[in-house]
């Protein structure tokens, strides 16, 4: 896939009611969305936590109120990805205290690879990976606890 | 008392309750769907915590995100507010055995008044007058027709998980009957999964007066006056105030110890609402309980002098009440309107940034509102941006009051209600307080 059809593609999606696109071809993945990981909270209380636990502004909302205009189709995502917190809980890195972390920065990970673990009213819920690639930031300390959309990890995919 | 307490609302009541928190010295961990970062009460709150995308179902009503939130923040104890997750009975047990108190009644409280038909059995047990009709779910249509040829017509088919209008008809005469009785049942089906119905006398110029009662752990329970609820649109409150013209004190007393009598025999606990319908006779017939502090609230307050989130959180706490019933009097007249973000002819809703806004202000007046200037109102949820509450010594003064003060009620960017509320307090009717729940049919019906 070539720049002018990349343009063409978001050229595409401005015109249609769609919001996110994905396209895979011979080895080649873009994932287009429409509005998306703009941080636009600046200053959000955050929540009283010992000195390690200051809880980031929440990013990448697909569904952003339709009354907000639209933002310019990003594409900048495609060389890192933040994966989220998808619940509210406690954040763990590894299965139990004695056990290493799942990942630590550096590693190459699978898609659908278990990062980490959130626990959330006494559930363990293990959260993968939705690359595949090189995690090169883990961006909340073990035990911590972290909210709904939180970046967890940042991973440049392979 | 409760070191911290979580809200598990937004908009004006998450505020509300947070105000209440601050002056009662209790820390307040406010949650929010992606679509209210923004939002006022994620700004007051000591604490906040994201707890899922925009839609409710996902962030609001989302139990398992809540009482994550809450066990990460160390919260004590969750106030539901109103709307929500207020009268979810499984919520008030989950916090039960999550070991956070819930501040509001029991679950067995919300599943019972939860529950129409058992509701109406209990009040009349409890010895308050309810409106002539079918005991209980009735599924046969000859049975039902019958039953209307005895109560005499008009009568009205209701659901009895209903709420909102939803499976609700209103039959004039026999005729129209068996195409309403189909349609409510099916409207209920679709709407709550559940098509039970049932009917009852259907009075025609009906006013809706609402007593509020409050009880502690002791089981003290203390009435707090009525307020008319009677302007409303589809079955949606749009003005409210206290007292009411039409009750006098013989009659407040007699409605207030009937509402008490209910609420003891339940054993119910913290803030509830008995709602009546009150025909021209003054004759009242319970219709349902609310078991969760309402948005009308704050004209009670005005008119006793009582903080009733406080009391909540106070009772939740097990405190006895602060007051008894000998000292709660009813002074002054209180008005309230709900200025919604809707076209005030239309009703359509109108989401969107306020561009510029002013709220009124001076002698006698609150305005209770989770807005600012720049404020994006999410189409998400309910379209009620400010509640406009005015207090003077007699309702002539309060009218007056409101009437200037929607004047200063400056909302820039949406369409809102105001220009409805100037006009409504403008009818002769509703200045002499000739008002029935019919008043809007009467005087705003839109041409189709």
């Amino acid at each position: 896939m070539n720049l002018k059809e990349l343009k063409e593609l978001i050229e595409m999606l401005k015109n249609t009611d769609i919001s996110e696109l994905e396209i895979e071809r011979s080895g080649v993945k873009v994932r287009l969305r429409k509005g998306g990981d703009v941080t636009f909270h600046p200053a959000m209380p955050r929540m009283e936590y010992p000195p390690a636990a200051i809880i980031a502004p929440t990013v990448s909302e697909p569904e952003r109120p339709a009354v907000e205009k639209p933002q310019a189709p990003a594409a900048a995502p495609l060389n890192q990805v933040k994966v989220t917190s998808p619940i509210v809980g406690t954040f763990y890195r590894s299965s139990s205290p004695d056990k290493p972390p799942y990942v630590e920065v550096g590693d190459t990970v699978k898609k659908g690879q278990v990062l980490c673990i959130i626990e959330a009213m006494k559930l363990m819920n293990e959260i993968e990976s939705e690359a595949a690639g090189k995690v090169v930031q883990a961006l909340v300390e073990n035990g911590q606890p972290v909210e709904y959309g939180q970046p967890l990890f940042t991973i440049e995919p392979a | 008392m409760f070191k911290k307490i979580l809200i598990a609302n937004r908009g004006e009541i998450a505020l509300r309750i947070i105000r209440a928190c601050k002056e009662m010295g209790i820390k307040t961990v406010a949650v929010h769907s992606t679509a209210d970062a923004h939002s006022l009460h994620v700004r007051f709150a000591d604490q906040s915590v994201c707890i899922g995308p925009p839609k409710s179902a996902d962030s609001y009503l989302h139990v398992p995100s809540i009482i994550s939130a809450a066990e990460i923040t160390d919260a004590e104890a969750i106030h539901p507010g109103y709307g929500f997750l207020a009268e979810n009975a499984s919520f008030a047990e989950v916090c039960n055995s999550a070991g956070i108190k819930f501040i509001g009644p029991s679950p067995e409280s919300i599943k019972l008044m939860g529950d129409k038909a058992r509701a109406r059995e209990t009040a009349k047990k409890a010895g308050v007058p309810i409106l002539p009709g079918s005991e209980g779910v009735i599924t046969e249509e000859a049975d039902a027709v019958a039953l209307s040829r005895e109560l005499g017509f008009p009568v009205i088919i209701k659901a009895v998980a209903g709420g909102g209008g939803k499976g609700m008809r209103v039959v004039m005469e026999e005729s129209e009957f068996a195409s309403a009785f189909v349609m409510a049942q099916s409207e209920a089906l679709a709407a709550f999964g559940n098509a039970d119905v049932y009917v009852e006398k259907y009075i025609t110029m009906p006013r809706h007066i609402e007593v509020q009662i409050i009880a502690d752990d002791k089981g003290t329970t203390v009435s707090l006056g009525e307020r008319e609820c009677s302007i409303q649109r589809r079955h949606q409150k749009l003005i409210e105030e206290a007292p009411s013209v039409i009750v006098d004190g013989p009659l407040r007393k007699q409605m207030g110890d009937m509402a008490v009598a209910l609420a003891r025999s339940v054993k119910y606990r913290n803030a509830g609402t008995i709602e009546f319908l009150m025909d021209e006779n003054r004759n009242f017939y319970f219709m349902e309980m609310n078991t969760r502090i309402q948005v009308e609230h704050p004209v009670t307050e005005m008119v006793t002098g009582v903080d009733l989130v406080k009391e909540q959180i106070r009772v939740a706490a097990g405190l006895p009440l602060s007051f008894t019933q000998d000292e709660i009097k009813v002074t002054g007249h209180s008005i309230e309107c709900r200025v919604n973000a809707e076209d005030p002819e239309k009703f359509t809703p109108s989401p969107g940034t306020i561009t510029a806004y002013n709220p009124p202000g001076g002698p006698g007046v609150r305005v209770d509102t989770a807005a600012y200037t720049q404020y994006v109102i999410p189409p998400f949820y309910d379209s009620m941006i400010a509640k406009l509450i005015v207090y003077a010594a007699t309702r002539e003064e309060a009218i007056l009051r409101m009437n200037r003060a929607l004047d200063e009620f400056i909302i820039e960017g949406v369409k809102t209600t105001i220009p409805m509320h100037k006009r409504i307090i403008a009818e002769p009717d509703f200045q002499t307080g000739n008002i029935s729940t019919k008043f809007m049919e009467r005087y705003f019906s839109v041409p189709k």
